[in-house]
């Protein structure tokens, strides 16, 4: 039986390909914005709908695609690769190669979607959706392509409910009306398309068994044409799968950057880690500028007498399986994007320096005392323990990171707040660190840490809504705090007091009264990083909390921690990088931080001992617990109503504009195919006539009354317009006149060009898109039998 | 307003009173039903052959007389019986005592109009003996071509009650008739009509008139064989017969000369109607008539399936 395509299963198949575009077009666009990726996709589907509306559904939806669909979609594929280098010539912009080749693929699926009354057509565009789906979730791992794919989840579920009741439907029909025209001869050849699909998804499921998901996947990534890129050639080129930095881990070691090899690579820098090398000889003279090295095997390292490029930029990990192209090549050399880059959530601070203490006088703070010891334990593998964590209610699961060495200038272990673990390869002994303050690690016995280096840390999250009364302490009381963590000079005391008090009004010690200072200043206070108070002040807070109300991040910084020093909390203010998701690059899935990421921030000492940041700097927030989904989506959902609240205007004039285009689409469509028709009639009497019959047909099928696949147009109208309006001589004669243009010989018809157009525009004029609508319920539809 | 030319227009004004005159006569011989007449009319314009199946006393014999009256033409009839032989139908050689030689006698198919009343009830054999008239309007006895007039016209009744000692028609032989008509109990009016007409009539039933000469009928199909059938129109019938070949529910599916016949048939529905050229509507109007004789469907069955044909193939437009 030929299943029918009800109108319902054509469109999820849109929604299907529509959502894919979207996908695709957030994936492709690096370091595009997803408003902008998702605004390009837009207008592709919204051509592809305007289209669609004009593109006639067969009535048998098995029947062969026409010559024009093959030749439009032959078009539609080839149509990136003809723009890209007009692109590339006037933007400066480009894609690289794969990304042409998806965007084909993503036409070829809009036209083939746009096309779905045809059953070839409809299959193939739910296939190439599910391709563009996977594909740009392979891509990237940016949220906003996880949404799609959810997206996408869930109208394929009711895609396939749909088409499972289309089917039902058809199973449940009387015999006599159900269409039954089929096909036999198919049983004579063997199904080798189906065999070969078959042998494939066998192989694969074999492969997934064997070799695992991931090997797998990289398998099929092979498939993948990529642009061979390393932006020598092609500065639009990517790096694919088959070609790259050729960072591998395992015994073939080609990393000279950034990944934890097992094998190391000697060369005469001087890294961390040294091998112990009879070669040299006793005695064993380090040059001066040596500095303290972790001990290795010999069998752990490689000797390399080339010249090992530099690479202080992380790249995608390669699985230690994956063959390399022939030829051995040398890595590339690539250039530190910043300090260090983290691989992980984000945002994260990064403590560089902490501060205790406020001067009067200097109007400066002074940084805090080295802590006398802080327990490290070394655990297996490397990992170095924090033993003093307690487990408490209000933190939750560890976070893992990792932290990338490029270019510090110092021997700071970059590792976010609330540590509980670490780790640095081949470092198995916990005195190779020290602290330099409270919660800010660093390689002891060394300068610099040496770029390279991979920093792994799990650190707790805290939800300060779960955080308790108890959980914070007073100044003095709190286990491990000075006297000095409450210090405010005494100049501003009761200024900062009476404000601190004033601010946080009646709400309790504890959380809220912390947070409702910290959304003050988030809320009425400016970021200005420009803004400096005059020399002449006596206090710089101050000036900045009642008179200028702007300021940069230092201020926010001190002023919060000053406030809060007032109502007894001990706090202090952190000098570090800050790891904005905004900077988080899709391509090497990493976020790269610069020294022009330094910044500051204060943080209250909790009463187990551990320093919890705060963040009243607006456009900087500290990194949460992950949520559960509910309260992610709750979450998602609260933060759209608020977005929508401030953007309230424009969304009730974008929304009434969307929502009356909507309920008048069907006569914006009837309206745009009149005008197009008076504009562009035909030149042939023949032409004019069956434009117009086409808009009289849409108008009967946009209203609910549309010709019946065995009824032909003369029938149709005089069937339909003729009973419902009586004797009409511009419905006559138009029927005349278009049975005499689909059928009619050749010869000069016996109406004048003229006659035919006005003839015409009465009948369209007359019979509008309302009119038909409001035809009698009893229509009749060309039920001929 | 007509869409003929006006040269067309002259031309058909004389052939439109022809017609017009058939079936007036016609329908005075089959009174209230003017659907079957037009039918007819066209399956004799198109130089079909036509099988009329209906109970008896429905006036099969009677309008197969009317025809026969109404285009000028000879009439010969043969009741069909389980004794009839072939060569009662098309005639035989006897030998002629006087001139020693053998000499033909001519059946009853040598005539314009043959009505073949019960055919189902000889023996295939005989109905065999109908073939080679039927396709090619000439007959083969000894060996000798004998040729039929140019408008031998055949209509053959059968009754679908009855089925003792009856001998259903092969599908050869069904396939050389152009239509399959029913005619149907006429409406109450048109009975009560019948009555009062037989009052004072001896004869059954009352006396005919020709309408057409000699060669008036063949100048009419001929006009009917030149009306203008579009590739696109002609497209639209052979994905039609396609479809017929490939539903399950069909056991035999449409031929080409089916194909050809239900052309003509369409070409002379649309002469009918004074159109030059022939539209889908001409094809799907005739299409139960010609297609329940041919495709071996059953007769309660037929016309919802042939409905569904025409439902699945969309039309040219």
């Amino acid at each position: 039986m030929v299943p029918e395509i009800s109108s319902l299963v054509r469109r999820s198949t849109f929604a299907l390909i529509a959502l894919a575009s979207v996908g695709v077009d957030v994936a492709a666009g690096d370091g595009r914005a997803v408003g902008q990726s998702i605004c390009f996709a837009a207008i592709w589907i919204v051509v592809a709908a305007v289209v669609a509306q004009f593109v006639p559904i067969p009535s048998d939806p098995r029947s062969k695609p026409p010559l024009w669909l093959f030749l439009l979609l032959f078009g539609l594929a080839l149509a990136p690769f003809g723009v890209e280098p007009l692109r590339r010539n006037w933007t400066g912009d480009g894609y690289p190669l794969e990304i042409q080749m998806v965007c084909s693929l993503r036409n070829v699926g809009l036209g083939l979607a746009i096309c779905a009354g045809w059953l070839l057509c409809l299959r193939l565009a739910c296939v190439t959706s599910l391709f563009l789906i996977l594909f740009s979730a392979s891509m990237t791992n940016h949220p906003a392509v996880m949404v799609v794919l959810g997206m996408y989840t869930a109208t394929g579920s009711i895609w396939l409910m749909i088409t499972y009741w289309s089917g039902l439907r058809l199973v449940f029909v009387a015999p006599e009306k159900a269409v039954t025209v089929e096909l036999h001869d198919a049983g004579e050849r063997a199904p080798w398309l189906g065999l070969s699909f078959l042998i494939f998804f066998l192989g694969l499921a074999l492969a997934l068994v064997l070799v695992g998901p991931r090997r797998a996947s990289y398998a099929l990534g092979e498939w993948m044409p990529t642009s061979g890129g390393t932006g020598a050639t092609d500065m639009f080129a990517r790096y694919g799968v088959g070609d790259g930095p050729e960072e591998t881990a395992g015994d073939n070691a080609k990393a000279a950057g950034m990944v934890e090899t097992d094998k190391m690579i000697e060369d005469n820098k001087n890294s961390l880690i040294d091998a112990v090398n009879d070669l040299y000889g006793p005695p064993h003279k380090p040059n001066k500028d040596m500095e303290r090295m972790v001990a290795a095997g010999k069998l752990d390292v490689i000797q390399f007498h080339g010249k090992l490029p530099d690479n202080k930029r992380p790249s995608r990990d390669f699985d230690t399986g994956r063959k390399g192209p022939k030829g051995n090549p040398k890595p590339k050399s690539q250039g530190a994007r910043g300090v260090f880059e983290v691989q992980g959530r984000t945002p994260l601070h990064i403590r560089l320096v902490a501060y205790e203490i406020y001067e009067p006088v200097e109007k400066r703070w002074l940084e805090a005392c080295k802590p006398v010891s802080k327990l490290i334990e070394a655990q297996g593998g490397d990992w170095m323990k924090l033993g003093f964590f307690k487990p408490n209610d209000w933190y939750l699961a560890d976070e893992r990171h990792q932290l990338k060495v490029a270019e510090l200038k110092s021997n700071l272990v970059p590792t976010p707040s609330l540590l509980t673990h670490f780790r640095i390869n081949k470092v198995d002994k916990s005195d190779y660190y020290e602290w330099d303050y409270e919660g800010v690690l660093a390689l002891a016995g060394r300068k610099r840490t040496p770029p390279g280096i991979i920093v792994t840390t799990d650190c707790r999250t805290v939800d300060p809504l779960r955080l308790p009364k108890s959980a914070f302490g007073t100044v003095g009381a709190t286990n491990g705090s000075s006297p000095k963590l409450g210090d405010i000079p005494l100049i501003i005391h009761p200024e900062i007091q009476k404000l601190a008090r004033d601010w946080a009004g009646e709400h309790p010690r504890g959380w809220l009264q912390i947070d409702a200072i910290q959304r003050k200043l988030l809320s009425e206070y400016v970021l200005d990083l420009n803004a400096t108070a005059p020399p002449e002040h006596p206090a710089p807070v101050m000036w900045f909390l009642t008179e200028s109300r702007r300021g940069p991040d230092y201020l926010f910084a001190s002023a919060f921690a000053l406030m809060l020093r007032a109502l007894d909390y001990p706090t202090r203010i952190c000098m570090g990088y800050y790891a904005s998701p905004d900077a988080y690059d899709p391509e090497t899935a990493h976020t790269p931080v610069k020294v022009t990421d330094l910044h500051f921030w204060p943080e209250v000492l909790l009463l187990d001992g551990h320093w919890m940041v705060l963040e009243p700097t607006p456009g900087y927030v500290v990194l949460g617990p992950t949520l559960p989904l509910f309260e992610r989506i709750l979450d998602a959902f609260v933060f759209l109503i608020a977005w929508l609240y401030s953007h309230i205007v424009k969304f009730i004039l974008l929304f009434g504009l969307l929502f009356t285009g909507w309920i008048y689409r069907r006569d914006l469509f009837d309206s745009l195919a009149f005008l197009i028709w008076t504009w562009f009639p035909g030149k042939t009497w023949r032409e004019q006539v069956r434009g117009a019959v086409t808009v009289l047909e849409r108008r009967g099928r946009l209203s609910g009354k549309a010709r019946k696949c065995r009824q032909t147009f003369i029938c149709w109208l005089r069937e339909s317009l003729l009973k419902s309006s009586g004797p009409d001589a511009d419905i006559y004669q138009i029927t005349l006149m278009a049975q005499w243009a689909a059928y009619g010989q050749e010869a000069p018809p016996p109406w004048s060009q003229s006659e035919v157009l006005n003839v015409c525009h009465r009948v369209l004029g007359s019979w509008t898109l309302k009119r038909w609508r409001n035809a009698p319920s009893d229509f009749p539809n060309g039920d001929k039998s | 307003m007509s869409i003929l030319t006006d040269d067309v227009q002259t031309n058909l004004t004389s052939q439109g009173a022809l017609l017009e005159g058939i079936r007036v006569e016609l329908n005075r011989a089959l009174r209230g039903k003017a659907d079957v007449v037009e039918k007819v009319i066209a399956c004799l314009l198109a130089r079909g052959h036509l099988l009329l199946e209906d109970l008896p006393g429905l006036g099969k014999t009677t309008l197969a007389k009317a025809i026969a009256f109404a285009v000028g033409g000879n009439f010969s009839r043969v009741q069909c019986t389980p004794d009839l032989l072939p060569g009662d139908i098309t005639g035989f050689s006897v030998f002629n005592q006087k001139t020693r030689e053998f000499e033909f006698l001519s059946g009853p198919v040598f005539s314009d109009v043959l009505l073949a009343d019960e055919i189902n009830r000889t023996t295939p054999r005989t109905q065999s003996a109908l073939l080679e008239a039927m396709a090619e309007r000439q007959v083969t006895v000894d060996n000798i071509k004998h040729t039929l007039t140019p408008m031998f016209f055949v209509i053959a009744t059968q009754n679908p009650v009855e089925h003792h000692g009856t001998y259903p028609l092969p599908e050869a032989q069904l396939d050389r008739f152009a239509m399959k008509l029913a005619v149907g109990y006429p409406e109450k009016s048109d009975e009560l009509g019948l009555l009062a007409a037989a009052i004072g009539h001896v004869d059954d039933p009352p006396s005919q008139k020709s309408v057409l000469v000699k060669g008036q009928l063949a100048g009419l199909q001929e006009r009917v064989s030149k009306v203008l059938v579009q590739p696109n129109v002609q497209e639209y019938l052979v994905d039609l017969g396609r479809a017929t070949r490939v539903h399950p529910k069909v056991t035999l599916g449409l031929s080409p000369r089916g194909l050809l016949i239900w052309q003509r048939v369409a070409q002379a529905w649309a002469f009918l109607k004074d159109r030059p050229f022939v539209t889908p509507d001409d094809i799907q109007d005739v299409a139960i008539p010609v297609l329940s004789v041919r495709l071996g469907l059953a007769p309660d069955a037929a016309s919802n399936i042939i409905n569904q044909l025409l439902e699945t193939v969309p039309v040219p437009v």
